[in-house]
């Protein structure tokens, strides 16, 4: 509500968007669909200088195939993503997580890129990009570079991204042959964000699990994935699963409002067997 | 029957009872209604508040002079600057006793803060963009004072004290029979202590308001508000006649109680009377969060005695509210509690004691269901308690204990209206058939009924009046004044109901005028379930008085007996002849017969209550109701999933049964919110829910469909036997929730919200 | 501390082509009611949560207060209002809303209108009422316990209504 008066600024290119980061004045801020920083604007939180709008940047919403990927530009909004027959099919464990996103609203608007690099630590996206091995593309003007999820995401709102730099491009593996996927989460209400979300892909041959990828986030300060979790379920079936996860390693929670940090470690347990159970269900393991 | 009593007939009525779609919904979902925000004036300023970021602090430095410099910045104000810096809360409303509530505050903080977000300057500037700047550069500094933020830590001995007189704010006490001697006989005595956390209203209109100074020279403020009676205390703090000081409410965004004390108004009458000129003043949803006080917090212990056969023989209370920083309205909410805490059962030995404690805490005040309503938990797991101690049926032990009409309550009030408690026991138990299946493994069910009962009309020594003007236009159409506010209730169309109902006209031909000071008659405040009552009464009252002199006008000049004659749309009926209406105001205008009538109703009256209560009238008269749930719970997540819902409550005579199907989803919905999501968290003092993110409303996805059963015994001491029904329905949703999952998982959770994480650590103590 | 800007914007509200040079950092919430005069979008939070200010823009679901009206320049915004008949009559979903006593304080109403109206848009097929349900999460109303306007937009459905 009260605002004080900063400097908008529309860019037509990434590289027109660096230059106006560096060139406005500072603090110059790059807005995409503007769901996560326009409500610390309004409570006071941040305070541009200069708005960067990435909204003129048109071919920086397209989805393509290509090479066994899907190339996501960074403001494809999370309702592309849902509707978007590519990734519905190529990569549906994405479709799927977008859906837990906040209102319709926040889904019309709200940008890949920009949940990516606001990097909230209970995000889905995020979550679902670590798991599935996703890589960004930050530019810096001219140059550019390649960091994988895992090394993007440092911590609660923390990034390898350089002030200057823009998230431009998500790269996401298809989903393989004989692959299932599941991502579910406990939010308090529905399209709150999460208190702990789990996202899982799983390879599945003759009902049992060769190879899975399965992650959580809630539990630490960025989305993680539970390696040894994904060792211990190779060869599991549907029903092992339960006991095959056990108590997932390497969780950190912590205690805030919103859950204790005993409870985080409960539903990071439960919800990485029902993801985990779904995927396997979805690549024809067994109890359909 | 006692003559304050009234009843109805349903073949009687023609306009009451009818479930009319309100002609303010319209204009509302035209979107054209303009709310106290909406309102622009030309060359209009704009304010915001500077407010303590530390709960409890000493003053040591206000520095304004670069603030002021600041382009745009017009004025800012500091407690020096205000003629008399002091929010005094009596009793607001259209009663002048003034009761000793301790309850005062500054307008802005000179030397000492108490809460998290309290005011200290007041910034005007010409532009809303200026402000934010502004504020920040209002230098404040405080030395930090030790923060005391729990109500029994305060009471302690040695606590740091929030006021210099002492922590303790308010203590009532009720001693009837022999607790001890009741407890030592009896055949089962159950124990509970039970906890309700800080609720927010979290209405969606934030506080605001415009004023400005009108062409006689009266202040005038059109505000959100639930009481334009608040003129008198911005008269006070600015020495102005209270004459001089209009307060306009605008339809409202919703009050439940958050609008009852005074949120903008003082401010925005401080910046129009130094500037001279229109100011606007909207409260963030986070400064709602922060400085708008909220449900009190309260800890129940409570000792239950019963007879093998299920009779209640004793209750052994104890209560303590946290009232935060400042007064408010706490003495009386926790009298609420006292009055209301044994439940609508009766009781022969009874000892209450409670106690409100001053914290660093957001102030607590005025919610619907005002103390009322926390107990609900208390006394109803109590009963299911007890249920199950004795093996009995939770609907068997109520009914057994039910109050019935000219019993007493623990207070000594005895109840003059019919009491159906049974009967919404039986409605909901009938319709609700079945206890259903879980929906999948590792999920079970759990059913629970829970019943309440709630005052309507405010306490009686308060001398509570309401006034309202009824006249006919040259066209026949009639014009209703009454200063009653309206907050979404239907306030102001339920009086044209009333008004159309007694005086046969169409209730398309009624305009109802409400909620302004200075313009029409006072009505009091829209709080406390009174308006229906009392504003309802007043217009009933000037309606009967007007068709009287209509009806007697007629009859003089037609020769028919005044009993002969009836009004009826458009016209008055006799054996000679039907006078059309046109016609019956031009007999009464030859005949110096006025076409208006100003009724006003004073409520029932009694003697002010002593800190033991005893013997005495609280209360005009209660409601009646009761709920029950059927959940789910995942025994994986803890989560809980309301399955059905049915209320059912007694409201004597349905004015408009949508409107009270609409205060029974809503009210219930809101009471959902406090069993499962709600809690505004403090720790410390400082308030960890800075906006609606975090503030947990339950959503349309988060509540099944509220069955609403309406019963109607066709008595109470409202119009045409109507009663209160606007507060009844938020109390059993706290008390059956927990119930309900009690009889799923098999332990009762007895601190609230009933969140997930409580849910599996319940599940984790059953199984340890 | 950088000058503050202006920008010419040019916004369709409710078939009504507005034009005015205003602050850059205006969101379009504020635009919409201070600008244009359409004060039907409430503001209720500022965070996106509430809902109170929902429109369409270009047909899309929004929060206008998490849209800048710098970055829809140009675009076509419908409101509450813009549902209204041409003659100011309430439209038929309105109307629903009217008669099932949809609306208490009124105050959601607006924003829970326009969500309603994409809902039965856009609906493929009937909607059971936990899907209205579902679909209303992000509109918050306090007073009507929401079933009454479930009430409504089911019987609007009912009745063919298409937004």
């Amino acid at each position: 509500m009260f605002v004080t008066p900063f400097r908008y600024a529309r860019a037509r290119s990434f590289a027109e968007a660096c230059e106006l980061l560096r060139s406005e004045p500072a603090p110059a801020i790059p807005i995409a669909g503007g769901q996560s920083l326009l409500p610390m604007v309004n409570l006071g939180l941040v305070e541009p200088a200069t708005v960067v709008d990435l909204g003129g940047v048109r071919e920086a919403r397209q989805i393509v195939a290509e090479d066994g990927y899907l190339r996501i530009g960074a403001l494809a909004r999370h309702a592309d993503l849902e509707r978007d027959e590519l990734v519905r099919t190529r990569q549906p464990l994405l479709a799927d997580a977008v859906r837990w996103i906040g209102s319709p609203r926040v889904r019309a608007r709200g940008t890949v890129g920009g949940s990516i690099a606001h990097a909230d630590p209970v995000a889905e996206i995020p979550l679902a990009m670590t798991v599935l091995g996703a890589s960004y593309e930050l530019r810096d003007g001219a140059q550019a570079r390649t960091v994988g999820a895992s090394d993007f995401h440092l911590g609660p709102f923390t990034t390898a991204r350089a002030p200057e730099e823009l998230v431009a491009e998500i790269r996401v593996p298809v989903l393989g042959p004989g692959w299932g996927w599941g991502f579910t989460e406990v939010s308090p209400r529905l399209g709150d964000f999460a208190i702990v979300a789990a996202a899982a892909l799983v390879r599945v041959v003759d009902g049992r699990i060769v190879e899975a990828r399965a992650g959580l986030s809630g539990v630490a300060g960025r989305p993680i994935r539970i390696g040894a979790v994904e060792v211990r379920v190779e060869g599991a079936r549907a029903e092992d699963l339960e006991d095959r996860v056990g108590e997932p390693e390497g969780l950190e929670p912590i205690d805030d409002e919103v859950a204790s940090a005993e409870y985080r470690r409960q539903l990071a347990r439960v919800l990485l067997v029902r993801a985990l159970r779904r995927a396997v269900e979805r690549a024809g393991g067994s109890g359909r | 029957m006692n003559d304050e009593v009234r009843t109805s007939k349903l073949d009687e009525l023609r306009v009451v009872h009818r479930p009319l779609a309100r002609h303010d919904q319209a204009e509302k979902i035209a979107g054209t209604t303009r709310y106290a925000g909406d309102l622009v004036l030309p060359h209009m300023l704009h304010a915001r508040l500077v407010r303590a970021q530390v709960p409890s602090g000493r003053i040591l430095r206000r520095d304004v002079s670069a603030a002021r410099e600041l382009p745009g910045v017009v004025d800012v104000l500091l407690g020096e600057d205000i003629p008399n810096n002091e929010i005094r809360v009596d009793v607001p409303g259209q009663t002048i006793e003034v009761q000793p509530l301790r309850a005062s505050m500054q307008v802005l903080a000179t030397d000492r803060v108490r809460f998290h977000g309290e005011p200290i300057a007041l910034v005007v500037a010409d532009s809303e963009d200026v402000l934010a700047r502004a504020c920040s550069l209002v230098e404040v500094e405080i030395e930090e004072l030790p923060v005391v933020s729990d109500p029994a830590a305060a009471l302690a001995e040695g606590a740091p004290l929030v006021h210099e007189t002492g922590n303790l704010l308010a203590e009532w006490t009720i001693d009837r029979g022999d607790v001890d001697a009741a407890l030592a006989e009896a055949a089962v005595v159950v124990e509970g202590e039970y906890r309700t956390q800080f609720v927010d209203h979290a209405y969606l209109e934030p506080e605001a308001g415009v004023g400005w100074i009108d062409d006689d020279g009266v202040l005038t403020l059109r505000v959100a508000t639930q009481v334009v009676e608040h003129y008198r205390d911005v008269a006070r703090i600015l020495g102005l006649p209270e004459a001089k000081v209009r307060v306009i409410a605008p339809y409202v965004g919703g009050g439940f109680g958050g609008k009852e004390d005074m949120t903008v108004e003082p401010y925005i009458a401080l910046a129009v009377w130094r500037t001279r000129r229109p100011v606007r003043m909207q409260w963030t949803r986070n400064e709602s969060l922060l400085a708008r006080p909220k449900r009190h917090r309260m800890t129940m212990r409570y000792r239950t005695a019963a007879a093998a056969d299920g009779s209640l023989l004793a209750q052994d209370v104890e209560i303590l509210a946290d009232a935060g920083a400042y007064a408010y309205l706490s003495a009386l909410v926790l009298l609420y509690a006292t009055v209301h805490a044994c439940g609508p059962y009766r009781v022969p030995n009874v000892k209450i004691r409670s106690r409100a404690a001053y914290t660093n805490n957001p102030p607590a005040s005025a919610f619907r269901g005002f103390g009322g309503m926390q107990v609900v938990l208390g006394y109803e797991s109590q009963m299911d308690a007890l249920a199950r101690r004795l093996g009995m049926d939770p609907g068997e032990v109520r009914k057994r204990n039910a109050l019935v009409r000219g019993d007493r309550l623990p207070v000594g009030q005895e109840l003059i209206t019919e009491v159906q408690l049974p009967q919404t026991i039986d409605a909901v138990r009938e319709r609700a058939g079945p206890k259903p299946q879980p929906s999948g493994p590792r999920r079970v069910v759990g059913r629970a009924i829970a019943s309440n009962f709630q005052s309507y009309g405010r306490l009686v020594w308060l001398n509570d009046s309401a006034a309202a003007w009824v006249g006919f236009q040259a066209d026949g159409s009639l014009t209703v004044r009454c200063g009653v506010p309206d907050i979404g209730g239907g306030q102001a169309f339920s009086l044209g109901q009333i008004a159309a109902e007694v005086l046969g006209v169409e209730l398309e031909r009624v305009t109802v005028h409400f909620g302004d000071s200075a313009l029409t008659p006072l009505a009091g405040t829209t709080t406390a379930t009174r308006q229906l009552l009392m504003s309802g009464n007043a217009v009933y009252e000037a309606a009967t008085a007007l068709r009287a002199n209509l009806l007697a006008a007629v009859a003089a000049a037609t020769g028919d007996p005044v009993e002969s004659l009836t009004l009826e749309p458009g016209a008055v009926s006799g054996p000679t002849r039907r006078v059309p209406i046109e016609e019956v105001l031009a007999i009464c205008r030859r005949g110096n017969v006025p076409v208006e009538a100003l009724g006003t109703f004073f409520g029932p009256k009694g003697r002010p209550v002593t800190r033991e209560l005893a013997g005495e009238r609280i209360f005009p008269d209660f409601t009646f109701g009761t709920h029950l749930a059927d959940v789910e719970v995942d025994l994986d997540t803890g989560q809980v999933r309301v399955l059905r819902y049915i209320a059912a409550h007694d409201v004597g005579r349905a004015i408009n049964p949508k409107s009270v199907e609409g205060q029974i989803s809503g009210g219930v919905v809101q009471g959902l919110g406090q069993a499962l999501l709600e809690e505004l968290v403090v720790r410390d003092g400082v308030n960890l829910t800075p906006g609606l993110f975090r503030y947990l409303m339950p959503t349309a996805a988060d509540v099944p469909d509220i069955e609403a059963v309406v019963l109607e015994s066709g008595e109470g001491v409202g119009p045409f036997g109507a009663r209160g029904i606007g507060e009844p329905p938020i109390g059993p949703p706290i008390a059956v929730i927990p119930l309900a999952v009690a009889d799923a998982i098999g332990v009762q959770i007895t601190a609230l919200p009933v969140t997930p994480e409580r849910v599996l650590a319940a599940i984790a103590s059953r199984r340890g | 501390m950088s000058e503050p800007m202006t920008m010419d914007i040019t916004l369709t509200v409710n078939g009504r082509r507005v034009a005015a040079t205003t602050g850059a950092h205006l969101s379009l919430l504020r635009w919409l009611r201070e600008v244009a005069g359409v004060t039907d979008p409430k503001y209720g939070c500022g965070e996106g949560v509430c809902g109170a200010c929902t429109v369409l823009i270009d047909g899309e679901l929004a929060s206008a207060c998490l849209v800048l009206a710098a970055q829809v320049d140009g675009a076509s915004i419908t409101t509450a209002a813009g549902l209204c008949e041409p003659d100011g009559s309430l439209g038929a979903l309105q109307r629903s809303f009217h008669e099932h006593h949809a609306a208490q304080c009124g105050f959601c109403t607006p924003g829970l209108l326009v969500c309603a109206h994409a809902l039965l848009r856009d609906a493929r097929g009937r909607l059971s009422r936990q899907e209205i349900r579902e679909a209303l999460h992000g509109n918050l109303c306090r007073c009507t316990g929401y079933q009454p306007i479930v009430d409504a937009i089911e019987d609007a459905q009912s009745r063919g209504v298409q937004g």
